[in-house]
């Protein structure tokens, strides 16, 4: 069963297309990864899922609820970390994660569990502009994860991160589907990251989606095209450059 | 609960701290012109209330207006300042809910400094003109009237700090505001009407139903700001 599904989903500004007739199928209880090179339209894609940009065509659903009808309930259901972390530098760690769990109508105890996820128990008082960036990386996600929703939409949630962040954000995310039952659908422009924590993935290239499967189906589908198989990173390359090819070298 | 929501995050910015000493600061205007200059204004006609804000009331106004500006600009730049803005929009949460809370903390913080103010009026015509208690129902009348003329400037203020991700572009058109404002010809009824000329009229120099034009004139220029705000904020999205 797909949690989050597109139907040809478009978004179209003046002069470029940003996503075209994107149809995505996001499975339940996965970790859905959604790769492409920086300006593929990831973040347009996210941003639409969550209503921050009106798609210009097309549709979406998320967990059998449709948008714009359904908005508030969507959005009581996703937890969501769009480009760079959001928090009010005047306010600590702990206050920030406060006024979303007022707004979600949360349990007091979701911002103690929340801080304890993203290793940020520790500097819960301090204030969130003293923070170092992985540290706002990780106030962020935590503003993701607090109340446990059965989706999560994480764009590019290890940039920042040192590569111990990296492994520990990773690890978390991987581990997510199993501790709390929710489906994350997460983007990265490197396969390397995406490949040690997604079950399915999703490739994205100037708005439109060039594959989506599992790894394994990746690997097959390259292999069929006579493209590399022995490291995904390349795999990747070479599906991004062939399809820049196609399009008359545009990249 | 935006309204607590936004008490919330006005923790650390100093807002309080601006509209206690702002609150302070045109209280004490009345309090200095009287220690400095009383001779002029005790040989005055009319009521020691009624003189006190007319010599007074300017200067006061002025400052009850910028700080509502700042006020406005300091509530939208935390918004806009680190990402939080775009945080609030995907959660289940109206943009326009965020505009009233914040509507109400301004509302809340100026009813403080005009308590205030009113204090210093109050204590002013008691120590200089020897007026008893039943001044402080005049002294509330007029400050009650002040509040209500208020309101539109606060809701303009706020509205155009919500368009503005820059704070110091809707802090220049708040002060600009201000400043034109003390500029109009204060005999044309229709140019005093401007949001931010109404916090300059104080009833004592208004006839009754000049009065009653001016209440009516602020509630109705209240309701079409927030209908604005509205409407831009439904429109803005589209273009997103």
């Amino acid at each position: 069963m797909n949690i989050i599904e597109t139907q040809n989903l478009t978004k179209r500004y003046s002069g470029f297309t940003a996503v075209s007739e994107l149809n995505l199928h996001v499975p339940k209880g996965t970790v859905y990864g959604f790769l492409g090179p920086n300006g593929a339209g990831k973040s347009t894609t996210m941003k639409m899922l969550l209503g921050l940009i009106r798609p210009t065509g097309g549709s979406f659903v998320i967990d059998g609820r449709r948008f714009p009808d359904d908005r508030t309930q969507i959005l009581k259901e996703v937890g969501s970390f769009i480009e760079a972390p959001a928090f009010y530098g005047n306010l600590t760690g702990e206050e920030n994660l406060e006024i979303i769990r007022k707004i979600l109508g949360l349990p007091k105890a979701s911002v103690s569990e929340a801080l304890e996820l993203v290793g940020l128990t520790d500097f819960r008082k301090r204030l969130a502009r003293k923070y170092s960036l992985g540290m706002k990386q990780r106030l962020g996600l935590a503003g993701a994860l607090i109340g446990r929703p059965p989706v999560l939409i994480l764009d590019e949630p290890t940039n920042g991160l040192d590569p111990a962040g990296i492994h520990e954000i990773r690890t978390l995310i991987r581990s997510l589907p199993r501790q709390f039952d929710c489906t994350v659908f997460v983007s990265s422009h490197l396969l390397s990251e995406i490949e040690l924590m997604a079950d399915c993935v999703g490739i994205l290239n100037h708005g439109r989606l060039l594959f989506e499967g599992t790894l394994q189906d990746l690997k097959f589908s390259a292999a069929a095209q006579g493209y590399p198989t022995d490291n995904l990173e390349d795999t990747f390359l070479t599906l991004i450059d062939a399809d820049n090819r196609r399009r008359g070298g545009a990249r | 609960m935006s309204l607590v929501l936004e008490f919330r995050k006005v923790k650390r910015t100093g807002l309080a701290e601006a509209f206690l000493g702002g609150g302070i600061l045109a209280a004490a205007v009345p309090f200095l012109n009287m220690t400095f200059r009383s001779d002029r204004y005790l040989s005055a006609n009319g009521s020691p209330v009624t003189i006190l804000m007319d010599a007074n009331w300017q200067m006061m106004s002025m400052l009850n207006v910028l700080l509502t500006v700042a006020g406005a600009c300091i509530l939208y730049h935390i918004e806009y300042a680190d990402h939080t803005m775009q945080k609030m929009n995907t959660l289940p949460i109206r943009e326009v809910r965020l505009f009233f809370g914040k509507a109400g903390v301004i509302f809340t913080f100026s009813i403080l400094f005009l308590l205030t103010e009113a204090a210093s009026v109050a204590a002013c015509a008691a120590r200089w003109f020897g007026s008893g208690p039943e001044t402080a129902a005049r002294v509330l009348y007029i400050f009650g009237f002040a509040l209500l003329m208020l309101l539109p400037p606060i809701l303009l203020s706020l509205l155009v700090s919500s368009l503005c991700r820059n704070m110091w572009i809707s802090l220049g058109i708040g002060v600009v505001c201000v400043f034109a404002a003390t500029m109009l010809p204060t005999r044309d009824f229709v140019l005093t009407l401007f949001p931010f000329a109404l916090p300059f009229q104080t009833p004592g120099s208004l006839a009754a139903d000049a009065v009653r034009n001016y209440a009516i004139a602020a509630a109705a220029e209240a309701v079409l700001i927030v209908l604005l705000e509205v409407i831009i904020l439904n429109v803005r999205r589209l273009f997103e």
